[in-house]
């Protein structure tokens, strides 16, 4: 039951990688994830289609790690093409991180970049964590996708995704993880599994 | 009698003219998903011209319906859709 509970809550600490983190203006954005051990919230709201402003709260089980930031993302360049759209951006933030009771600053940054059309998705990005005197990491992920159907705006979006997520300092520095992404008007849930054991589950929630 | 006919004709013609319909066909480069959808639908509901919006993924259009009596400029609609993060191709005005 405590580890039900756990998983629960992991669910809703979790962090995010999976879609666009910045919305309309004047958009929010409720963004969970979880990747094995590590968890993820982030909430935020976007002033411009260019900028969001939000909170992020981390929680790594493993390391027995949880973090609360201020978090600011930057769309620095859009490429909008007839048929697909292509996004750069860089996200930061700052914070606390508290380690079995000891507190320690909390600072990250990334870039993200993507690709998509309405049958085809990739993209990159990376993060620098470092949790102060607690230490520091690195990873990176990478993403490929296909729709097997184009549907209308409105109806169910299905979609098959490989991720292969590097974490240099891991056990297993290298997790590949088919997904599985459902997309149907405000909500986005993505489910998958890793090829080393891991559990992935996103959600997203625009409005 | 001839000049009272003409202006009964003209003046039905003008009222029908200022509660026709106005649609706004616009080619938009940059819609892949249903977020963008939502983010155009979100930023027009707001206008108080705007009667209805529809995003056509695969069209690549967005049809903006106006209230009865109501304008819109070609210029607020391509500001409103940049400022969504999108391109404005070309406006289409259309009377129904």
């Amino acid at each position: 039951m405590k580890r039900i509970i756990l998983g629960v809550l992991a669910f809703f600490w979790a962090v995010p990688a999976v879609a666009r983190p910045v919305s309309y203006p004047g958009g929010w954005t409720l963004m969970a994830s979880k990747h094995g051990e590590k968890s993820s919230v982030h909430y935020h709201y976007s002033p411009t289609f260019k900028d969001s402003i939000g909170y992020k709260g981390i929680y790594d089980e493993g390391a027995d790690i949880k973090g609360h930031a201020f978090q600011y993302n930057r769309l620095v360049k859009r490429w909008n093409n007839p048929m697909s759209q292509a996004n750069f951006y860089i996200k930061s933030g700052a914070g606390m991180a508290d380690k079995e009771g000891a507190l320690s600053g909390l600072f990250f940054t990334g870039l993200a970049l993507d690709w998509e059309d309405r049958r085809y998705f990739t993209s990159y990005e990376n993060k620098l964590t470092s949790y102060g005197r607690f230490g520091q990491e690195y990873e990176q992920s990478a993403r490929v996708g296909i729709a097997p159907y184009v549907a209308e705006y409105g109806a169910l979006h299905t979609w098959f995704m490989l991720e292969v997520k590097n974490d240099p300092k891991a056990d297993e520095p290298v997790h590949i993880t088919p997904l599985v992404r459902l997309f149907k008007g405000v909500h986005l849930l993505e489910v998958g599994h890793s090829f080393q054991g891991d559990v992935t589950l996103n959600y997203i929630y625009r409005f | 009698m001839k000049k009272i006919l003409t202006l009964v004709v003209l003046s039905f013609t003008l009222t029908m003219n200022a509660f026709a319909a106005q649609k706004l066909d616009v080619e938009v480069n940059g819609l892949v998903c249903d977020f963008c959808a939502q983010a155009l639908e979100k930023v027009f509901g707001k206008k108080e011209s705007v009667k209805e919006i529809d995003v056509n993924l695969t069209e690549r259009y967005v049809r903006i319906t106006l209230n009865e009596g109501k304008e819109i400029a070609d210029e607020e609609v391509k500001k409103l859709i940049i400022d969504a993060g999108y391109d404005v191709v070309k406006i289409n005005r259309v009377e129904e």
